[in-house]
């Protein structure tokens, strides 16, 4: 028997042929279902609290037809996203990068002014939050930063490019102004930095600057924000002004009780005490609806997700994709923090959508793309055998 | 081969991702348990006070109306607005106050202070803001852009309308709002501090019966105050309807003839009122001048303000109650019952007045002619006045007894006067009936034999309400009964049930024989037939006995120019159904005209008795 009658065949799985390409058996299941369960459990709440609202005109199905429409829109994005190897976004990053400030720069020129604030573009009769894009937008940039630094990630240098990178992307968001999704990025950039493996003396040092800082940032909130914190410490002092809306949250969600007053019955969204009931305030909404156990059944979902999503970075088949995951989930976690919070009073008023629950396209979208990501990640991940 | 190096993956930091996630649901499932299991109860009471408006629906006040149906208050519909502080901000409300002061003619400050104080006390409840019912365009303004005017209703609302005001606000007052004083006792009786209560007349004294009761209704509204549908509804109790025992045809006689003679300047007041002697009953009750009553629901203005408070005539007193004056000779009637009634004098009591001069210790009083003998009869038909001097404290140049002041003030008394009627009216005045007591208790000083001869005819100390002298005289009308006198009928249901009947009431069965009764009867009817109280072609066998009170000041003029003339006339009267001796009057009237001038009196003529002719003729033979 020769040697060469010996041959050492490898493997002949296709993997092994193509070690990137995809395993739809490598498919996260846990990620997919929560996914799927929310985009529905969103389309329900958004039926529910805009169907009876006495304070939204037109065709009273419209909200949710368009919710839907936007949710088949974010599930193809999902899809094709998870087909292509997300390595391909590290390679545009730089132009992703670009596509962000641009995004968001647009919105500044030819933006839509809404409740005092610019932050959408209307195009083809349909509004965008180029915002919601770019978070996912800066996930990848940032992703694709830290992936490349990650053996000089203790350097003070990996963080302060971090936050140059991250700086111009910031100011454009709040100059909108939009604080609550400038915030969002900062949530972004920790999250990332954080699971890089940034010194955390390094994190908690910023923490502490952008603290004593705080006088300073006080005075170039505008008046409205500074109201908005000032009502979230005593909504009581002006209830019918600045602390209205949390006062009718508080009222919407603790009279939802254990079960809630059923779907569509609640009457602190369509009645108008709620405002932006399909958005901002949605969870109020739901709470008020389906009660403790529909809020425990939501969260239960996001658990999941976020779990799931964790699990996906922890076995990423390379740094870049732990970054890309890590990065959502820092997004959606600080999303439903801030969201949740506000409606019962842990948190100030600001205009952050609940993931999947608040209606709107471009959060749907965005957030689908990411989950395309994960996916995508999780398909290509490393496997046990490859070790 | 790409590399298999994991040194990216920091487990310690997952772990804390981990539990970050963990943390943040643990938190918030926290809150949300405090929140909804809880305290759940407490936030769906206010969700539902945020949904649920349960606002009060006014009932209509009832109507007031003659014995025969004649309306005269009622209700106009109207509008009202009101402001409930809690969905009012505090930030906005010093631009609505001034946007609604405009609207409802109020000065912003006030609009304000209204709704602060409203704030204070319950600020779920409503504050009326209007004064007066607002126009239709306001309302509708303030209702159809309810966004820009947030805590601000518009409610409708009925005003009070008086029909012919000013003859009939002596008796009905008017309404009026609660004063915040008051409102704390009113309140427990279900009042709301919008509402109006009869401030004053019959609306104050049958607010019982007038008021309605408070119905209710809830609305589901929206954040904007906009009313989405009403969920429940508890319809008002509309006010009972209070029934006069007021005769709108006798009063507007009355007025026809008494108006005239103020409008004329032949004296500058009048009272007329009839009653029914059988049983109290107040068939009319006129007292000039009045005032217009609707003033004070439209919101009385300052210049109307100061034309009442600027009349020295004081046209908010009701003249036949709350002022008073002496009776005159109508006052012989006392008198001469006390005399007849102590035996001291008798129908063939004869005095010789056979001079005008009385002289008593070298005080004289005086008659108004010589009459020479008279008798009972003659002596009140003729109203002689030395006849009841001696009648009242005796003739000492003769002899004879006079009956004096003690049993004056007795008889005096027992017939109403020094008393309230205690007739169902606000403002009544009690009057003068002196007695030596009296006397010596408000001056310190004695009663002397010139007090009772001036008491004996009406003059001097004594003092009455036109009321209270027409009381009297029912009283010998009917044969000695004291009926209180009253306005009120009966009380009936918006359905028309009779809810409430007024029975005659009697104070008391005067001690007088009903012979000397009789005898007073028949000297009153005499008054007329052969005294100075002339009825040419008399129609009707009226009895009754004039009064002339002199005043001290008999000339100058008041503040609005009318002649004082210093004579005030009386005329009081009933009419038998015979000729003199039956007590089966069913009307008695008293007639009283203040200031009038002396011309009217010349032979004595007094102009009450030709009004009363006319009035009873008018009234009696052409009933319908």
């Amino acid at each position: 028997m020769s040697v060469g009658a010996i041959s050492i065949r490898r493997t002949s799985s296709p993997l092994h042929d193509r070690p990137h390409a995809r395993r739809l058996d490598q498919v996260d299941p846990y990620l997919l279902i929560a996914t799927l369960l929310l985009i529905a459990y969103g389309l329900v709440m958004t039926y529910a609290v805009t169907v009876e609202s006495r304070t939204l005109t037109g065709d009273p199905m419209q909200y949710v037809i368009r919710g839907a429409l936007w949710a088949s829109i974010g599930l193809a994005v999902m899809v094709a996203v998870a087909m292509f190897d997300y390595a391909w976004l590290g390679t545009f990053a730089p132009l992703l990068f670009l596509l962000t400030l641009g995004l968001l720069g647009i919105v500044l020129v030819i933006g839509v002014s809404s409740l005092g604030a610019q932050r959408s573009v209307n195009f083809a009769g349909m509004s965008f939050q180029f915002s919601e894009v770019a978070k996912v937008l800066m996930i990848v940039v940032l992703a694709k930063f830290f992936a490349d630094r990650i053996d000089k990630i203790g350097s003070p240098i990996t963080i302060g490019l971090g936050l140059a990178i991250l700086a111009p992307a910031f100011a454009l968001v709040y100059r909108q102004p939009d604080l609550g999704t400038s915030l969002v990025f900062v949530a972004i950039f920790f999250g990332m930095a954080f699971m890089a493996g940034a010194r955390l003396w390094q994190l908690v040092g910023m923490v502490a600057i952008a603290g004593a800082s705080f006088p300073i940032i006080w005075g170039l909130l505008k008046p409205y924000q500074q109201s908005r914190l000032t009502a979230f410490t005593n909504p009581y002092a002006d209830p019918q002004g600045a602390g209205w809306n949390i006062i009718q949250s508080l009222i919407a969600v603790g009279s939802g009780g254990p079960t809630g007053k059923g779907l569509t019955a609640g009457t602190q969204s369509p009645l108008g005490y709620l405002p932006i009931a399909e958005s901002d305030f949605v969870f109020a909404g739901l709470a008020e609806d389906l009660g403790f156990v529909g809020a425990v059944i939501l969260f239960a979902l996001f658990i999941l997700l976020l779990m799931a999503a964790l699990r996906i970075a922890f076995r990423a088949r390379d740094s870049f994709g732990m970054l890309l995951a890590c990065g959502v989930v820092a997004m959606l976690l600080f999303q439903i923090l801030v969201n949740v919070g506000m409606a019962i009073s842990l948190m100030p008023v600001t205009g952050i959508p609940l993931p999947f629950i608040s209606h709107g396209g471009s959060s749907l979208v965005s957030i689908c793309f990411a989950l395309g990501v994960l996916q995508s990640v999780s398909m290509r991940r490393a496997g046990p055998e490859l070790g | 081969m790409r590399s298999t190096s994991r040194d990216f993956v920091r487990p310690n930091r997952f772990l804390a991702m981990g539990m970050a996630i963990v943390i943040v649901f643990t938190g918030l499932t926290a809150r949300l348990w405090d929140l909804q299991l809880v305290n759940g109860g407490h936030y769906r009471d206010l969700a539902e006070q945020n949904r649920v408006l349960r606002l009060p629906v006014e009932a209509e006040r009832g109507t007031i109306v003659d014995r025969n149906g004649k309306v005269l208050a009622r209700n106009l519909p109207g509008f009202a607005v009101t402001v409930i502080p809690v969905d009012l901000p505090r930030a906005k409300q010093a631009a609505l106050s001034q946007t609604l002061g405009v609207l409802v003619g109020r000065e912003a400050s006030d609009v304000s202070k209204a709704i602060d104080v409203q704030r204070a006390r319950n600020p779920y409840e409503p504050v009326k803001i209007s004064l007066r019912p607002v126009a239709r365009d306001v309302a509708l303004l303030l209702s159809e852009r309810g966004e820009l005017f947030p805590g601000v209703r518009v409610e409708a609302e009925s005003i009070r309308h008086y029909e012919d005001a000013v003859l009939y606000s002596p008796l009905l007052g008017y309404v009026g709002p609660v004063t915040e004083e008051e409102f704390a006792a009113y309140r427990e009786k279900g009042y709301l501090q919008t509402d109006l209560i009869g401030r004053t007349g019959l609306e104050s004294v049958y607010e019982e019966y007038l008021r309605g009761g408070y119905g209710w209704r809830e609305i589901e509204r929206d954040a904007s105050q906009r009313e989405i549908k009403q969920l429940a509804y508890s319809p008002p109790t509309v006010g009972n309807s209070v029934v006069l025992t007021i005769d709108d045809r006798l009063q507007k006689l009355i007025e026809g003839e008494l108006k005239k003679g103020v409008d004329e300047d032949k004296f500058t007041q009048a009272v007329g009122i009839a009653m029914n002697p059988q049983n109290g009953e107040i068939l009319a009750m006129y007292s000039n001048p009045g005032y217009d009553n609707n003033w004070f629901i439209n919101g009385i203005t300052p210049d109307q303000m100061k034309q009442l408070n600027g009349d020295d005539r004081r046209p908010l007193v009701n003249k036949a109650i709350g002022d008073i004056y002496p009776p005159g000779s109508t006052f012989k009637m006392v008198t001469g019952l006390s005399a007849l009634n102590e035996g001291v004098a008798s129908r063939g009591t004869v005095v010789n007045v056979n001079s005008m001069i009385l002289n008593v210790g070298g005080y004289l009083f005086y008659d108004w002619r010589v009459h020479g003998p008279v008798d009972f009869v003659n002596g009140f038909a003729h109203s002689s006045d030395i006849y009841f001097y001696t009648l009242g404290g005796g003739n000492p140049n003769t002899g004879q007894r006079g009956v004096g002041p003690e049993a004056i003030y007795k008889y005096g008394s027992e017939l109403g006067f020094g008393n309230k009627t205690g007739i169902d009216l606000p403002g009544e005045a009690a009057g003068i009936m002196p007695s030596p007591e009296w006397k010596v208790r408000t001056f310190d000083e004695e009663w002397t034999i010139g007090n009772t001869y001036h008491e004996a005819i009406g003059q001097g100390f004594v003092a009455v309400t036109p009321l209270q002298l027409l009381n009297a005289y029912a009283i010998v009308a009917n044969g000695g009964t004291f009926y209180q006198p009253h306005l009120l009928k009966e009380v009936v249901s918006q359905q028309g049930q009779v809810v409430f009947t007024q029975k005659p009431k009697v104070v008391r069965e005067v001690s007088i024989t009903k012979d000397n009764l009789a005898l007073l009867r028949e000297s009153a009817r005499r008054v007329v037939t052969i005294g100075h109280a002339n009825m040419p072609k008399a129609k009707l066998p009226i009895a009754g006995k004039t009064g002339t009170a002199e005043f001290g000041i008999s000339a100058g003029k008041d503040s609005a120019g009318r002649n004082k003339l210093g004579f005030h006339n009386w005329f009081v009267s009933f009419l038998p159904k015979a000729d003199n001796t039956d007590p089966t009057a069913e009307i008695a009237m008293v007639i009283f005209t203040f200031d009038s001038s002396r011309s009217l009196c010349n032979n004595c003529y007094n102009p009450a008795v030709e009004m009363t002719q006319k009035v009873l003729e008018a009234y009696v033979l052409g009933k319908p």
